[in-house]
């Protein structure tokens, strides 16, 4: 399939008419919308590449990875020590956390691709909870108290802006790269060979299949993509500490709005963002406020209700239903042809 | 295969950033959100954002910080003419006829990242004039540099971490002491005992967080100073499942004063502890969990004899009208018998603030926010026991005080400085067995 | 310095003990079903918080009204099988693991809810205080009949499942579920069965937990990452290895914690564990 075609292919299918309008609406959107929602909106877009950079090794190479919040972390870490440490630039830090959550992807993919499902879930959050505690004690990174950023002019070069504007499209167009990926990859022979090893195991063992370097690449890309989320994160918030950079709880949100979204699908983290983001800002504020908890409650009742009736997510739903009908007409124009012969 | 797709790749960024360069033309470099704050006409209702963790495990905390709110709210707003309080008498904000404050909470749940969320709401969906908050250090570090940056005074009503005032803030304000502060005068009043009890060592057990590291780089900077030998010194992680190999490391290098940083759970696990390995040594907390109801009622009768330093006490009643008809209101309305460190200051917060809107004469928060500079309150028109209210220009009140205050008779009485002191320490604590 | 270590050790192996019976549940569930029940620290919870309200009314000591907690704790287990996990056993494993996570969210919520955020403990408990065995070893004696009762119930459980026709059909199920069945062994029947053990196992857990230890809603996220930890290494499924695996973590945690400091204790042990599954990434001694 060249090239050409793939983008005319593309081109031709509602979805992708669908959402690059979105996107472009997306673009005006921070005329429209202000304050504390335009905050929402970079939070949702911000998870949407998380939740998409999970896709890649939970939806694609299925591995339940539950410590993502990891690399998200030390993406934030890296651009807030390495400015403090040895005073670089914002951009030359979000390089280096790049460059350590490739590293610490790949170490923990490679001993753990291995262990099956809920056993590598529980070591990516074992995971999680030493790099939490190294942090915690690293007084250099801040220890506990955490990291502030110095608060510099307004700019480019400095990664920081009085307004919330040059955020929100700096996180955007994170967002479309990752997407970007997430296409390449599902129509690449990577992509390819995670299907089929899905498909039917057998049948791609016998073939010979290694998915160990693909998995790597796998894991590599969504470490890095997540630590460059982190980097933006805290160049937005200029506070970072252990508890907001690497609970377990992050992680299980991010892997949570693949899921519920679609796991697998391109659009589906962005849906997924779309939902629970709102779902907690919102049962926070209206709930959260009287101390009950009973935002929890919902929460987690719909987090069940999803896993039960709709585990293939949103956008999994909808591929069915379009599917579904699709069938029916081509067997309604079937039973006509049939009829009319 | 590859080349092409890094191709299509490259395709989509240079359109994305092309867009977005075009769009940065529409879109102006000026800020793209209004903020709606309180008009400087004649309000009716003045909106003030508090933002504390109302859930998880902080919640008890928080929820009575909340209690403690609500009540100094009702004094501004009612009438009492009876309290010499800022705003007591009459109703409402005096200048601005009458106006009433109304609080609107918001819930942290404990996390930095959610009280900034939080922060960012009720400055501008809420339109709030002021914040105030949070306990939790962390919430207040990044709920501030949200208001910060739009403006607004942010109120500290008891977080004690001194970074909070020592970021060249313009909009925030402490009242109370931070933990440097605390250190000081705890040592303050060991310096003045130190010959009495003998004391030559001392060990630290606090927990691994801003709030127990910086207690720590207090103490170790004023032993050091007073010549303390410093015989252990553990952090430890915070909600910890067993305190044992703490205690033992304790017992083995056996201080003359142990200094103690922890919340509920952890203080009262540590008691435990002691009291299982038949060992206690005389402890000195930083308030937080060992002063908690929680606390009490965990431990009933082993709270018995724990020494605190505290930025209030019940018994300072006895010396101060305010606080004492204070304490018989909170008593009143929510069956919680006693007033302490956290919710004193809590009630008083709004005091203090609405005594700043009162002399701006409006409901604009940058006026607001000058007011709270120029605060001036003497010792006798505050609950709690300090010589005034008075900022300095980091926004820290600089005339504070400490007491050190122990458990005597089920609840904790005022044993330094002298001024306050209702009752003689005892000291070393009993061993368990004498109890 | 030998006399502190003493005491150290004598901790650290009563801890373990507990580790092994909170996680004892965990491993029967997912031998004979392959479902990790993420929200296992909050049937927990739910235990020390039933047997705190017993205890203040009618006034049970957790002790007393173990029975009733352990029975309560394994109906919750049934009506979870029954109305959750149920649905998702031919599913994904992405939807089972996401069913026990929006569990756990809910069973954390619904505690804060019901019952406030405030810490709670049993007042003047039943077993309290410590027996001074050498003059530098006293061992709480709460922790003591938990670990006893933990003893206790690997032995019976381990006995049940490999001495009884009960238990050696809930082990066929967990070889082989389609051959079990074709042998004539009600799956589903065993599926309850393995909910009713596994949670009332737990339930058991929370009720000796509560002697000692405070109540709250959150208490159930440190006890019950140690318990996977604890189910992990040993080998999911494998009674001996949890027994070993608990007994481990527990002497790690406080020697670690004694040697080290506090702060890294639970670093040694995520460590160790983490080394251990890569070593070998069936655990101690789960199946392959």
């Amino acid at each position: 399939m060249t090239d050409n075609n793939l983008i005319k292919k593309l081109w031709q299918r509602p979805s992708t008419i669908i959402v690059t309008l979105l996107f472009l609406f997306l673009l005006v959107v921070p005329k429209i919308v202000t304050g504390y929602y335009l905050h929402a909106v970079i939070l949702i877009i911000m998870y949407a590449t998380l939740g998409t950079a999970w896709n890649w090794i939970g939806g694609f190479a299925g591995q339940m990875s539950l410590g993502n919040a990891v690399y998200f972390g030390l993406g934030a870490y890296a651009t807030a020590c390495s400015q403090l440490w040895w005073g670089w630039n914002p951009w030359l830090g979000l390089l280096l956390g790049i460059v350590l959550s490739g590293i610490v992807a790949f170490l923990i993919g490679l001993p753990c691709f291995r262990l099956k499902g809920h056993y590598f879930a529980i070591a990516t959050m074992a995971v999680g909870e030493i790099v939490n505690i190294i942090f915690t004690n690293w007084d250099a990174a801040g220890g506990a108290s955490g990291l502030y950023l110095t608060i510099k002019e307004s700019s480019l070069l400095n990664f920081q802006f009085a307004s919330k504007v040059p955020y929100f499209y700096i996180v955007l167009v994170l967002l479309v790269l990752a997407t970007a990926i997430t296409i390449w990859l599902k129509n690449s022979r990577s992509g390819y060979y995670f299907r089929a090893i899905k498909e039917d195991p057998e049948a791609a063992k016998a073939l010979g299949i290694n998915l160990v370097n693909r998995k790597l690449m796998a894991i590599i890309l969504s470490g890095t993509v997540s630590s460059v989320a982190g980097s933006f994160w805290i160049n937005y918030m200029l506070f970072i500490d252990p508890p907001s950079a690497f609970l377990i709880m992050t992680s299980v949100q991010i892997a949570l709005i693949a899921v519920m979204g679609g796991m697998g699908t391109v659009w589906g983290p962005i849906v997924g963002a779309s939902i629970i983001i709102p779902l907690s800002e919102g049962s926070r504020m209206f709930l959260g406020g009287t101390g009950s908890g009973i935002d929890l409650v919902i929460y987690g009742l719909l987090i069940m209700l999803v896993a039960i009736y709709q585990p293939g997510g949103i956008v999994g739903a909808v591929n069915n239903y379009t599917k579904k009908r699709q069938s029916k007409k081509k067997a309604t124009l079937k039973a006509v042809q049939e009829v009319s012969e | 295969m590859l080349k092409k797709s890094k191709k299509k790749l490259a395709v989509l960024s240079v359109i994305s950033l092309a867009l977005i360069g075009s769009l940065f033309l529409f879109a102006g470099c000026g800020s793209g959100e209004t903020t709606e704050t309180g008009d400087v006409t004649d309000q009716e209702i003045i909106k003030i954002g508090v933002i504390y963790a109302l859930t998880g495990s902080s919640a008890p905390t928080g929820l009575d910080q909340k209690k403690a709110i609500e009540l100094g709210g009702e004094i501004v707003n009612g009438d009492y003419p009876d309290l010499n309080l800022p705003m007591a008498a009459g109703e409402g904000i005096t200048n601005l006829n009458g106006a009433k404050i109304e609080f609107v909470f918001a819930n942290s749940e404990g996390s930095a990242e959610k009280g900034a969320s939080e922060a960012e709401r009720l400055i501008n969906q809420e339109g709030v004039v002021a914040l105030m908050g949070c306990y939790q250090s962390s919430v207040v570090a990044s709920a501030s540099q949200v208001a910060e940056r739009a403006g607004i005074p942010f109120f500290v009503v008891e977080s004690s971490s001194p970074t909070l005032t020592e970021r060249g803030f313009k909009n925030i304000f402490r009242q109370g002491p931070h933990d440097a502060m605390f250190g000081d005068y705890t040592f303050n009043y060991l310096n003045s005992v130190k010959n009495q009890y003998d004391i030559k060592t001392v060990a630290m057990i606090y927990e691994n967080t801003a709030f127990g590291k910086d207690s720590a780089a207090s103490w170790t900077k004023n032993a050091e100073a007073g010549g303390y030998e410093i015989v252990a010194s553990m952090p430890y992680p915070a909600n910890t499942t067993s305190m044992n190999s703490e205690v033992q490391k304790l017992k083995a290098a056996d201080p003359d004063v142990v200094l103690a940083a922890s919340y509920v759970s952890d203080a009262t696990l540590l008691m435990k502890t002691f009291k299982e390995n038949n060992y206690m040594p005389t402890l000195i907390a930083q308030d937080a969990g060992f002063v908690e109801q929680d606390y009490f009622k965990i431990l009933g009768a082993d709270a018995e004899y724990t020494i605190t330093r505290e930025a209030y006490c019940s018994d300072y009643s006895a010396k101060n009208e305010n606080a004492k008809k204070v304490g018989e209101m909170f008593n009143e309305k929510y069956g919680i018998a006693n007033l302490n460190g956290n919710t004193a200051r809590a009630v008083q917060a709004p005091l203090i603030l609405a005594d700043a809107i009162n002399r701006a004469g409006s409901a604009d928060p940058a006026a607001i926010r000058d007011a709270l500079a120029a605060t001036n309150i003497s010792c006798d028109q505050l609950i709690m026991p300090w010589s005034g209210i008075k900022f300095d220009e980091n926004g820290q009140n600089q005339a504070i005080n400490v007491l050190i205050c122990q458990v005597q008779g089920g609840k904790y009485v005022t044993v330094w400085p002298e001024e306050y002191a209702t009752a003689d320490v005892v000291w070393p604590y009993p061993a368990w067995s004498e109890r | 310095m030998s006399e502190v270590i003493l005491q150290v050790v004598g901790s650290g192996v009563l801890w373990g003990f507990i580790f092994v019976l909170s996680a004892l549940g965990l491993t029967i569930i997912f031998g004979v079903m392959d479902i990790c029940n993420f929200a296992h620290g909050d049937f927990l919870m739910m235990a020390m918080f039933l047997a705190f309200w017993l205890s203040v009314w009618p006034g049970l000591d957790p002790m007393l009204s173990l029975p009733i907690v352990a029975i309560a704790i394994a109906l919750l287990g049934v009506a979870t099988y029954w109305l959750l996990i149920r649905h998702v056993l031919k599913a994904s494993g992405m939807a089972q693991i996401f069913v026990t996570f929006g569990l756990m969210i809910f069973l954390r919520g619904l505690a804060q809810a019901l019952w406030g955020a405030d810490y709670r403990s049993i007042t003047d408990p039943l077993v309290q205080g410590s027996w001074n065995i050498m003059p530098n070893l006293s061992l709480s004696k709460p922790q003591v009949v938990a670990a006893l009762c933990a003893i206790v119930a690997t032995i019976l459980v381990y006995l049940f499942m490999t001495k009884t026709r009960t238990g050696l059909a809930l082990q066929a199920v967990s070889e082989d579920k389609d051959a079990a069945s074709l042998m004539g062994i009600p799956v589903q029947k065993m599926y309850i069965l393995a909910w009713i053990i596994g949670a009332g196992c737990v339930g058991i857990a929370g009720g000796l937990l509560s002697e000692f230890y405070y109540i709250y809603p959150e208490v159930g996220m440190v006890y019950g990452f140690l318990a996977f930890i604890t189910v992990a290494l040993g080998g999911f499924g494998s009674i001996k290895g949890v027994f070993y695996a608990g007994l481990i973590i527990g002497m790690v945690q406080a020697l670690g914690g004694f040697f080290f400091g506090s702060a890294y204790q639970y670093l040694l042990v995520y460590g160790l564990y983490f080394v251990c599954v890569v070593v070998r990434p069936q655990g101690l001694m789960g199946r392959r």
